[in-house]
């Protein structure tokens, strides 16, 4: 199977990349009709699996499993998932041929065989859906001709998009056709009933491609959203020991800090984050920020390039069939980080604190983002799509790591995104080297001095200017106004 | 000042019209009480026993003074009774006058020129000479207050003394009474809270003869909310219409609500529900009570449509037999639902009034813009709750209690055919107990809604609740 992309020519490619809208909720009149009667079969139950069941089956839509047969006669986790809500667990065998939409919600790296598996048993004219196009884009999948194939893809992990269900909301959505799958010109139609099955209809949905989804979303989850927070968190859990700092406090500061200064960031982007800030720790964040930008650009050019053009996915692949060589040395690596060993220690900090503390972390999330968001969009990614893939999704991952550290993000992700953040963790670590020599305790750690706490009006104004205008908020705060009420998370 | 007055598991019984039952009660010098509650309930009985009004049948009284000031209604009746049987007993052939004002005030006055100027500024200086039972009953108020604040007393009880007064008197009176809080300790009846002195130091509340709380004035939260309650008891508004523009699909009122059949519920091999059967037929108000781990939010679960498991049984809900191409969202509609699970869920930053509207949509949080009129709906529940003035004020900054009552406002507010009470008064203390429950009753009262009332102790029971469903642990 060939790299689907690279098949493309160039006008095909960058159309394809651009193809984002921002949907009108009128579009989504017609509810779950589409889907309505018919039998949507999911195979895996983890975290998408289950979750999206749980939601389309409450939104009246007849689902059950299809489990492999280990799981079935182990009866491992999925399972029980799958049993213990009440719904209908079978084999391919039993379940696929009478299918009339199979979801394929297994791991990416298990598509080529799941759906090799699956598709002879699926009846004519069905559809398969996928939650994530890297099969179809990057492995370049081959699906047989009568069948449509759509993507649903929430911007979540599958906890969340259960729990704003439940809340009578969603979670923000991307669906897709893929165009050389749509036999019967239904796959728009089904698309769209599926993501108002999940509710995410209620929170914004952006009708894109495969291409731009996986493109994008591969961007996003190595660099700035597990990357950069996986990079952030080592240097400055090192340099803090470094100057002296209480390792269980500086390992509180960052297990929780990131968690702490993100909730800014998804309350009022980039601009609200640097806000809590006094005036000059807001100055000296821009700084550092802008400083970061300009080390780290290339490297968020290269993981951009190596997306686009297929490297990182071959290279991926590669590992894949090395059974995971480089992942599984990275992970254990990652486990003996100095910040991983270390416990929080049992110290109380405020939430400003965090803030005032933690000036280059917050330097650190503003870089990465603006760097993801302008990379992508530099690429031909529409800005819609790349605020979701790189400010949207950040707060959701920094709450993984204030539960578990860096085992609990790395565990959660997908493993596509686990083996982009090493990729991005072992080549920032050594490039941001020279640059944390400089750091000292005033930026991480201990905050400013109080001798720090003039500020020129003429610099501010600039800085504040530089934040507010920056393309990332405007698509920002647009985006935000339609998910209004927006769980406050404790 | 005097000594502490101290009732303890007091009884009384005024004439057999009236109990006051197992009164704890201590005041202390210094303090000064203001006694509320409802009409009927017995504030104007429990200050006249600290006059020595009724027949104590349980329970002691002590360290009341000997000389206590009185002014109430009933006082003033019995005076009046008093000098209308003067003129009965009065020799045959001469005409008696009755009793003049000035003898009236001034025999056995301990304050002469404290009575001199209360006359004045009371304006009762020309009705000196009238004869008493010839006076108005403002003037003969105005007589019986002259009469208390004029001796001395040692406490002295005010049973609605603002009542009929003009706003100067008022004003006048009112700062008299300022004027002598450090010598003489005061009780007082009062209606409305608008009219409480500054001075007040503490608030009695009495319900059905019972002396249920005392809140100390220093305590804003206590006393805002006692301010709710009585509120919530005495106000004239009702339970808010519903809204026109959101009326649910009709019931066919030949059908059940809800029919379980064999309901079960396990996981992997333990049992929580074992086939159960339960009807719940329009208007029947139902009560299930049971021990922790007996199942009752599983039940209720499985008729909100909650449990992944109303999937698997047997369960008619609404119209809808389940499992049929139904979603939750159209089960929902016909529910009103209020639980301490909800309350942890609903941790968004929203204004109260929003949580309220958001009722109308089933959703914790608003995500779909609210029309006017259910604007105004929310409004007049706020009215209805005494928040008025919090409508726009975040929800999780307020206390437990009031965030249990705006959740029950939330749940009535679309008139579901069915409210679900989960436990509602579970983790709130005494006083939101009390508002809790008097806001259910005014629902009860004024709605067509089938109430379903799910509590701990098969003791606590609502009125009007005539069917009863006990779970037992498995
Ligand atoms: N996690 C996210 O935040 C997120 C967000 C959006 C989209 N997605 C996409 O959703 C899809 C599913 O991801 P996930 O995070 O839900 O995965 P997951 O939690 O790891 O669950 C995968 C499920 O697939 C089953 N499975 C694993 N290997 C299998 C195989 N070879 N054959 C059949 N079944 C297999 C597993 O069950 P057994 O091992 O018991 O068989 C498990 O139930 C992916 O395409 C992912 O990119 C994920």
């Amino acid at each position: 199977m060939a790299n689907y992309f690279n098949t493309l020519p160039l006008r095909e490619q960058l159309a394809e990349l651009a193809k984002c809208r921002f949907m009108n909720s009128s579009e989504f009149a017609d509810g779950v009709e589409a889907l309505k009667g018919k039998k949507m079969v999911v195979i895996g139950c983890g975290a998408q699996g289950l979750n999206q069941g749980l939601n389309l089956r409450d939104s009246g839509l007849d689902v059950s499993y299809a489990l492999r047969p280990e799981a079935i006669a182990q009866k491992r986790q999925s399972w029980k998932n799958a049993t213990e809500n009440g719904f209908v667990v079978g084999t391919y065998e039993e379940l696929i041929p009478t299918a009339d939409v199979v979801l394929n919600l297994t791991p990416d790296k298990q598509h080529t065989a799941v759906v090799k598996a699956v598709m002879p048993l699926m009846k004519e004219g069905a559809c398969l859906s996928y939650s994530h196009g890297f099969n179809i884009v990057e492995e370049g999948m081959k699906i047989r001709d009568d069948l449509t194939v759509i993507m649903v893809a929430p911007k979540c992990p599958g906890s969340e998009v259960r729990a704003e269900y439940v809340r009578g909301f969603g979670v923000p959505t991307l669906i897709a056709v893929h165009e050389d799958n749509d036999p019967k010109g239904e796959g728009l139609a089904l698309a769209k009933a599926y993501a108002v099955g999940t509710g995410g209809h209620k929170a914004g949905v952006l009708m894109s491609s495969f291409i731009a989804e996986v493109k994008s979303d591969l961007m996003g989850e190595q660099t700035i959203l597990c990357g950069m927070l996986q990079t952030g968190s080592i240097l400055c859990f090192d340099k803090m020991v470094e100057e002296g700092i209480d390792p269980g406090y500086a390992s509180r500061l960052i297990q929780y800090g990131w968690e702490t200064i993100t909730e800014a960031l998804k309350y009022g982007g980039v601009t609200n984050m640097l806000d809590r800030l006094s005036n000059p720790a807001k100055i000296k964040a821009f700084d550092l920020s802008e400083e970061l930008k300009v080390i780290m650009r290339p490297l968020y050019n290269k993981h951009q390039d190596d997306i686009i053009d297929g490297t990182f996915s071959r290279v991926m692949m590669e590992d894949w069939a090395n059974d995971d060589a480089n992942l599984l040395k990275w992970r254990a690596e990652t486990a003996e980080t100095n910040f991983e060993k270390t416990p929080a220690g049992d110290v109380e900090i405020s939430e400003q604190e965090f803030f005032d503390n933690g000036i280059l972390m917050v330097a650190m999330v503003k870089a990465g983002v603006e760097l993801a968001f302008e990379t992508m969009t530099a690429a031909g990614i529409v800005a819609e799509s790349a605020y979701y893939e790189s400010l949207h999704e950040t707060p959701l991952i920094a709450n993984t790591i204030a539960r578990k550290k860096l085992y609990e993000m790395n565990a959660t992700i997908s493993d596509t995104a686990e083996y982009g953040c090493y990729l991005y963790n072992h080549a920032c670590v050594p490039l941001l080297a020279d640059f944390m020599k400089g750091i000292k305790t005033d930026v991480i750690g201990k905050g400013l001095s109080v001798e720090d706490t003039g500020v020129d009006n003429k610099r501010l104004i600039e800085v504040n200017t530089a934040l507010r205008s920056h393309p990332v908020e405007a698509v920002g705060a647009v985006l935000r106004g339609h998910m209004a009420d927006m769980k406050k998370i404790v | 000042m005097g000594s502490i007055i101290r009732l303890e598991n007091l009884c009384v019984n005024f004439d057999d019209r009236f109990n006051l039952h197992n009164i704890e009660w201590t005041i202390e010098p210094n303090q000064h009480w203001v006694i509320t509650g409802t009409n009927g309930a017995g504030k104007s009985a429990l200050a006249a026993v600290l006059a020595g009004v009724g027949d104590i049948e349980n329970g002691t009284v002590t360290g009341l003074p000997n000389n206590v000031g009185l002014v109430s209604f009933e006082a003033q009746a019995e005076l009046i009774a008093k000098e209308l049987k003067k003129d009965d007993a009065d020799i045959m052939d001469v005409i008696s006058l009755g009793t003049p004002v000035y003898e009236m005030i001034f025999d056995n006055c301990q304050d002469p020129e404290l009575a001199h100027s209360l006359v004045e500024k009371f304006g009762l200086s020309k009705l000196l000479d009238r004869a008493f039972r010839k006076l108005s009953t403002g003037e003969t108020r105005k007589v019986m207050l002259i009469r208390a604040l004029s001796s001395k007393p040692d406490l002295l009880i005010l049973d609605e003394p603002f009542d009929g007064l003009d706003v100067d008197t008022l004003a006048m009176l009112q700062a008299h009474l300022a004027s002598i809080i450090e010598t003489t300790p005061m009780v007082m009846v009062l209606n409305r809270f608008d009219e409480m002195p500054d001075f007040i130091s503490h608030v009695a509340y009495v319900d059905q003869g019972k002396l249920t709380l005392t809140v100390d004035k220093k305590d804003d939260n206590a006393f805002n909310e006692l301010y709710q309650l009585l509120h919530l008891k005495t106000t004239d508004l009702s339970v808010p219409e519903a809204d026109p523009a959101n009326k649910l699909p009709a019931l066919d009122p030949s059908q059940p609500l809800v029919k379980l059949n064999q309901a079960t519920i396990k996981y992997g091999d333990t049992v929580i529900v074992d086939k159960l059967d339960w009807t719940i037929q329009q208007g029947q108000h139902w009560q299930l009570s049971g021990p922790n781990g007996s199942g009752k939010t599983c039940v209720l679960s499985l008729i909100t449509g909650d449990h992944p498991q109303c999937y698997t049984n047997d369960i008619f809900v609404f119209g809808f037999q389940r499992g049929n191409g139904e979603s939750i969202w159209q089960i929902k509609q016909f529910i009103g639902y209020v639980s301490t699970a909800l309350q942890w869920e609903y941790r968004v930053s929203t204004s109260c009034k929003n949580v309220i509207i958001s009722g109308f949509y089933d959703s914790i949080g608003m995500y779909t813009k609210s029309t006017d009129n259910q604007k105004k709906i929310a409004d007049q529940w706020l009215a209805l709750l005494g928040m008025k003035d919090r409508a726009d004020q975040p929800f999780n900054k307020l206390s437990y209690g009031d965030q249990r009552l705006l959740l029950i406002a939330r749940a009535m507010v679309k008139h579901p055919p069915l409210l679900i009470l989960d436990e509602p008064c579970l983790g709130l203390d005494d006083m939101n107990r009390q508002l809790v429950l008097a806001l259910i009753e005014k629902i009860c009262q004024g709605s067509e809604t089938t109430v379903l009332y799910v509590n701990h102790h098969a003791e606590d029971k609502i009125e009007g609740i005539e069917n009863y469903l006990g779970l037992k642990k498995n």
